[in-house]
């Protein structure tokens, strides 16, 4: 550890490249109601996420862990973290939740990425006009 | 046929530890070949309010200017070659255009225009091309490369002549189109910005202060957990919560500090790579004064939907088309340098 930690001091060239390293998926969503007058707490919102898995992946698919990171009720925008390995559950699951409450509603995905980091530097969200 | 539901497309992360001092290092060949840069975050630990010395090299960022339906053609133009392309660091980019449905545009710096088009208006446009390295085998995009300071592309060649035709009569391709040059600015864009309709826009800077945050071992931190940390503070979404919470159980990861302040500046726009570079010395240069915290973080983020991402490399979208670097900087010159890219990217350089 000594060793290591004096060659980061000395600043020797060291280079890593890690192919799929990413443990985690990140997902920024927004949730579309039919009445736009609407709202979901953060809990409601999780809990109605968590049916979507079990119905379509079973148990299996109820015990995927993700978070949710953040929720903004006004938007009904939420950024979700999801293990790599359970990111094509959770996906599909938010493409087919179509009814909350007996109103139709559709989950938006507006992007995905392994990192975090570039969630908060969309280009496609650039407005000059 | 069963598929893996486990798997995800592939995604690569570089990780550099070196020294500015050091021969070997190349941070800026790495910061030039990310042409097309969108945003710029900076996170200063320790810093209520950004010193002057930044602030003006913030404020001092080239401008740019979108031009509204531009026809690409227009990008040929014999006085636009000469006093503009020739002389060089010329950069282009077509705006709302998305790099997985629409027609894109590029005009690099070193006199390169870069066309990425679905299989139908390439094959109306009759040029030269070649299938995406991304769908080759159903062959529904294609890109084309020219070097416009080739002699075969100089005007009046065949190849030229081939092209201005191609997008005069044929293909009559227009886009809404963001242009920058360094370190001109306007001046040796007037004769393409003379015939259009434009507007010239200066990057936006926004700050925020925070409080309290809790802050990882930046110098042992493994990377994706230290990008996930940043992005969590870029996100400002908390890094507070227990394992056992029904929500989230993002955590900050240990060992772990408290920083009584810190202070997030992001600047978005077309960034040119020069004007990053100058930041990347000015921090430097703060770095070098007395502080609490020895260290600072920059990211920049590269354009989803440029058809080029690292130099010449063919970008693609799939699901994000995340590419970007976070440069850490320390006190004693060593830095920690982390390139990513999504799946349908060329390995950083």
């Amino acid at each position: 550890m000594k060793h290591l930690d004096q060659e980061e001091e000395s600043g020797v060239y060291q280079r890593a490249v890690l192919k799929n390293a990413s443990p985690y998926h990140y997902m920024k969503v927004r949730l579309v109601l039919e009445d736009e007058t609407s709202r979901l707490s953060a809990v409601e919102l999780k809990q109605f996420i968590l049916t979507g898995l079990k119905t379509l992946h079973g148990e299996v698919g109820a015990a995927i862990n993700f978070d949710l990171l953040k929720y903004d009720e006004d938007t009904l925008t939420a950024l979700l973290r999801v293990y790599s390995s359970g990111l094509v559950k959770l996906w599909s699951s938010l493409t087919l939740l179509g009814s909350y409450q007996n109103q139709d509603c559709a989950f938006r995905v507006h992007q995905v990425s392994p990192f975090l980091l570039a969630l908060t530097g969309n280009s496609r969200d650039l407005q000059l006009d | 046929m069963s598929v893996d539901l486990s798997s995800t497309p592939r995604t690569l992360l570089v990780c550099e530890r070196s020294s500015f001092q050091e021969e070997k290092n190349r941070v800026s060949t790495q910061v030039e070949q990310l042409r097309f840069n969108y945003k710029v975050s900076l996170l200063l630990p320790e810093c209520n309010s950004l010193p002057s010395q930044l602030e003006s090299v913030l404020d001092s960022f080239t401008s740019f200017y979108l031009i509204k339906q531009l026809p690409v053609y227009e990008l040929l133009d014999k006085d636009f070659l000469e006093t503009a392309v020739y002389q060089g660091n010329v950069y282009g980019l077509s705006y709302k255009t998305r790099i997985d449905e629409d027609n894109c545009v590029a005009l690099l710096p070193n006199g390169r225009l870069c066309l990425s088009l679905d299989k139908d208006s390439f094959e109306v446009l009759g040029f030269e091309g070649k299938p995406s390295k991304f769908n080759h085998r159903t062959k529904s995009r294609f890109v084309i490369s020219v070097d416009l300071t080739d002699r075969r592309m100089a005007p009046g060649g065949r190849g030229y002549q081939r092209l201005l035709t191609g997008l005069k009569s044929r293909l009559q391709l227009q886009t809404d189109f963001l242009l920058s040059h360094h370190p001109g600015g306007g001046a040796s864009l007037q004769s393409l910005l003379s015939r259009c309709d434009w507007s010239e826009h200066r990057p936006q800077m926004s700050q925020r202060g925070l409080t309290e945050l809790s802050c990882p071992a930046v110098h042992s931190c493994d990377p994706h957990s230290l990008l996930e940390w940043l992005g969590a503070v870029d996100a400002d979404v908390t890094c507070e919560n227990s394992s056992s919470s029904f929500l989230s159980t993002l955590a900050c990861p240990e060992p772990k500090t408290t920083l009584s302040r810190a202070l997030s500046v992001s600047v978005c726009g077309l960034l040119l790579p020069q004007d990053i570079q100058r930041l990347i010395d000015q921090l430097r240069c703060y770095l070098q004064q007395p502080r609490l915290e020895s260290w600072v973080s920059l990211t920049v983020h590269g354009f989803a939907d440029s058809p080029v991402s690292w130099g010449e490399n063919e970008h693609g979208f799939l699901k994000g088309g995340e590419n970007f670097y976070t440069l850490l900087m320390f006190h004693n010159h060593t830095y920690r340098l982390h390139l990513a890219t999504g799946a349908h990217d060329a390995c950083p350089p």
